[in-house]
């Protein structure tokens, strides 16, 4: 079965699913080590076109041109969702050595306009699915892998309250690529057990209610999730680009057996709350709904430098949100700040009302 | 042209001014001796090189007088519309309505270097969180907040999209600080696919059909809205006037950079010629009078070249610049180390090209929108330079970064690996904040590099 990798909750999956290939959600190692064997090369196959670490590139962008370069895929999806990450696709397309679709997700939402290009967007990637083997769905077949998306997303947000930090993000991203439930950490493997509950807690009445919310969290940024919980904290809602903030809302029954590609571009497009809409008001409404929702107690943004699109909304968040916030950047040498961050998490925590 | 031609300092051109004066100038309006911008704020002219014709005193009167003009729009009553990161599109439709005026805010990433940062904006920028990661373009949201700079426009439109993070981010700012923006979709450009309608663009780019279509919709929608704003139509007859009007403009600084870019010796300055590009873009806030201005610019630059006459000795090195700097000064370190400019690519090389007239209006205008060199792959920019380098002759090429922006990361390895693979010749990446004093000498050295190779 072709693979196809991607790193966008704008690109649903099951478009690629139903297309019947394998949707790989992109993962590599700590996307701020530098080293010496995962650099990039040249168009002539030669060491030094180093992306990482180069002033004014987004760490992230960098890690995803590497590991894409060297990926076993059949191509990579990439969307617009960033200027950073639309370099990165035209790096990659000038590299040339793996398909790179470069899908162009509007920044404006309200329009027919917007919609209609998110909507050719998807018959555009269909395209490239079938001439990589392929092949197109039918209506019915669809709305089936959409009902098997979306009962996984169901299966999985009703036991998140009860998955550790780490192991909620890494099923979201599974959730991400297959709907199959045995791929997820299990209940009984993942609930606080009193050997994993934070050490600190600072509260007799529990852990302090934190969320997260900003660029995505790799694996390598797991880390963050245990040193909360460590220091007392709980991360209630994962609202990062990769997290739940980006799931698509739930399909509606009737929609979906009546024109399941429009309710799909819906629900994808027409609700996904993130920051680089314009305007990006979404965003505002669905933290104030949540942080209220889930009494959350501290709100910790998390970006990555050279991020404008985060870091612009930083003094905006710190304005309108109910409780305090941590702006926690992530720079290209992580090595030399993790004990910075977690101290900063720390102190963050104990000064929490 | 009683005066040889020549670059000269500010302190030159008081004596110049009152030569000029007793010759018998005619000025406009807002005409005047330079000293003046720099006395009230522009402390950035007294550290330039600048060309000595009236010709140039016109032109940077002109642009140093724009939030002045901008005042008195206000004053009369006409309305002010701001294009942000619009680098020539709408103010060609808003230029087609009466009593309308459109500027650039963006433009205010100068003040920094004007004013040498006396303005305040970037520190202002800091207050609000927007601080130096971010492209000096961030002056934009300090000039809003201070409101000491520009009128606040009665209406902003932004494009988004394929566009940079920094100004989209920071119009976001702005619409949360109480500017309302009328935001408009421009795709990233991408190659037709094997059978797909393809629309040949200007510059030389081809688009899909469909993108066209979409671009075309949404200057609908914008153009709808400029009509219900100002209360006039602006159909297709009132558009094509502003297209002519615009098109104006664009062959006037067609053949001023024909000539300023290939005649030898080089005929106007790198600082003249950047300041007459940028008019393209939306006029200085006076479409007619930036028409008056050029052909005044390129009068002068015909007599010099029919005369022989230039600014910079024979055989200066000739230099391609990709993007324009944020600090003035550079432009002329690069004519201080013996080099002279032959080729640009400012980031609106599309502002440059002419708008189709045989199209409907709107049409022409989507396609002109699509040939936005930062709208498409850097490749594509790539390409253009190359042909560009090669029309203009070019012996070398400065990529300038500009600080923060997120474009500069990544585009600059396309650039410079496609014209040393394709052209075969020099490529230096600089970085030019606003006020690039502290790093003059560093940026000497390189550039000297950079022209003695060539030299040997």
């Amino acid at each position: 079965m072709n693979t196809i990798l991607y790193a966008s909750p704008l690109v649903p999956v099951e478009w690629l699913a139903a297309h019947g290939v394998r949707p790989i959600w992109w993962r590599a190692c700590d996307p701020r080590r530098i080293d010496a064997a995962d650099c990039d090369v040249d168009r002539r196959g030669e060491p030094g076109s180093l992306l990482r670490g180069r002033r004014g590139v987004c760490p992230l962008a960098a890690a995803v041109v590497d590991s894409a370069a060297r990926a076993s895929a059949s191509a990579v999806v990439l969307t617009t969702t960033c200027d950073q990450m639309r370099y990165a696709a035209s790096w990659l397309q000038y590299q040339r050595r793996l398909p790179t679709f470069l899908m162009n997700v509007p920044s404006t939402w309200e329009t027919e306009t917007a919609r209609s290009l998110y909507l050719a967007e998807l018959e555009r990637l269909s395209r490239l699915l079938v001439a990589l083997g392929g092949t197109r769905p039918s209506n019915e077949a669809l709305a089936e892998v959409m009902r098997d998306f979306d009962g996984a997303r169901a299966r999985l947000l009703g036991i998140r309250d009860r998955l550790l930090g780490r192991d909620l993000a890494a099923a979201l991203i599974t959730v991400r690529e297959t709907a199959a439930p045995n791929e997820w950490p299990s209940v009984a493997d993942s609930v606080p057990s009193s050997d994993c509950r934070p050490h600190h807690d600072l509260r007799q009445g529990g852990p302090l209610r934190l969320a997260m919310v900003g660029g995505p969290l790799s694996e390598s940024d797991y880390g963050l999730f245990d040193w909360i919980e460590q220091a007392g904290g709980r991360i209630v809602l994962d609202a990062t680009e990769w997290g739940e903030r980006t799931l698509p809302r739930v399909f509606s029954a009737e929609s979906t057996r009546r024109d399941p590609l429009s309710e799909l571009a819906d629900a994808y497009f027409g609700t996904i709350p993130d920051v680089f809409r314009r305007p990006n008001h979404m965003l505002y409404e669905y933290l104030s709904r949540e942080l209220s929702a889930r009494h959350v107690h501290g709100l910790i943004l998390r970006r990555y430098l050279w991020c404008d699109l985060w870091h612009a909304e930083v003094a905006v968040l710190k304005a309108c949100s109910p409780v305090p916030v941590l702006d926690l950047d992530a720079s290209d040498s992580e090595a030399s700040s993790s004990e910075r961050t977690r101290g900063r998490i720390e102190a963050f925590l104990e000064m929490l009302p | 042209m009683n005066h040889p031609p020549r670059r000269i300092s500010l302190e030159d051109w008081d004596q110049r001014y009152a030569e000029l004066v007793d010759a018998g100038l005619h000025e406009p309006a807002y005409g005047g001796p330079l000293r003046r911008h720099a006395e009230s704020g522009d402390r950035r002219l007294t550290r330039l090189q600048l060309d000595n014709s009236a010709a140039a005193l016109q032109l940077w009167n002109f642009l140093l007088t724009e939030e002045q003009r901008l005042r008195q729009a206000r004053e009369v009553g006409w309305q002010i519309l701001g294009t942000v990161k619009d680098l020539g599109t709408i103010p060609v439709m808003a230029y087609a309505l009466r009593r309308v005026v459109a500027f650039y805010p963006d433009g205010a990433w100068w003040l920094p270097c004007l004013m040498e940062d006396q303005t305040r904006v970037l520190q202002t920028a800091d207050s609000l969180g927007i601080d130096d990661s971010f492209c000096p373009v961030r002056a934009m949201l300090g000039a809003f907040a201070n409101q000491a700079h520009f009128p606040l426009p009665d209406l902003l439109t932004c494009s988004v999209g394929a566009t940079c993070d920094d100004v989209s981010a920071l119009a976001q700012r702005l619409e949360r600080m109480g500017h309302p923006i009328l935001w408009w979709e421009v795709p990233h450009r991408r190659q037709p696919e094997p059978g797909e309608p393809a629309i040949p663009l200007p510059g030389g780019f081809h688009a899909p059909a469909c993108q066209v279509a979409l671009v075309q919709a949404e200057l609908t929608r914008v153009r709808d809205a400029l009509q219900a704003w100002s209360g006039q139509p602006l159909g297709d007859r009132q558009l094509r006037a502003g297209i002519g009007a615009a098109n104006r403009v664009r062959k006037l600084l067609g053949e001023l950079r024909w000539l300023g870019y290939t005649s030898e010796p080089c005929p106007l300055p790198a600082l003249e010629m950047l300041v007459a590009e940028m008019l393209a873009i939306h006029f200085c806030s006076d479409q007619p009078e930036s028409i008056h201005v050029l052909e005044q610019l390129l009068a002068e630059v015909r007599a010099r070249v029919t005369a022989g006459l230039g600014v910079l000795p024979k055989h200066a090195v000739r230099v391609f610049w990709v993007n324009p700097v944020a600090d003035l000064r550079v432009m002329n370190l690069l004519e201080d180390v013996g080099g002279r400019i032959c080729g640009t690519e400012y980031l609106f090389c599309h502002a440059l090209d002419l708008i189709p007239e045989d199209l409907p209006p709107l049409e022409a205008l989507a396609r002109c929108a699509l040939a936005d060199p930062m709208v498409g792959p850097p490749q594509d920019r790539s390409q253009r330079i190359c042909r560009e380098i090669r029309r203009f002759g070019a012996q070398a090429v400065v990529i300038s970064r500009i600080p923060g922006a997120s474009h500069c990361g990544l585009e600059g390895l396309v650039i410079a690996d496609m014209v040393r693979d394709r052209l075969g010749i020099p490529v230096i990446e600089i970085e030019v904040p606003p006020i690039t004093d502290a790093l003059e000498p560093s940026l000497r050295t390189r550039l000297e590099a950079l022209i003695e190779l060539q030299k040997r």
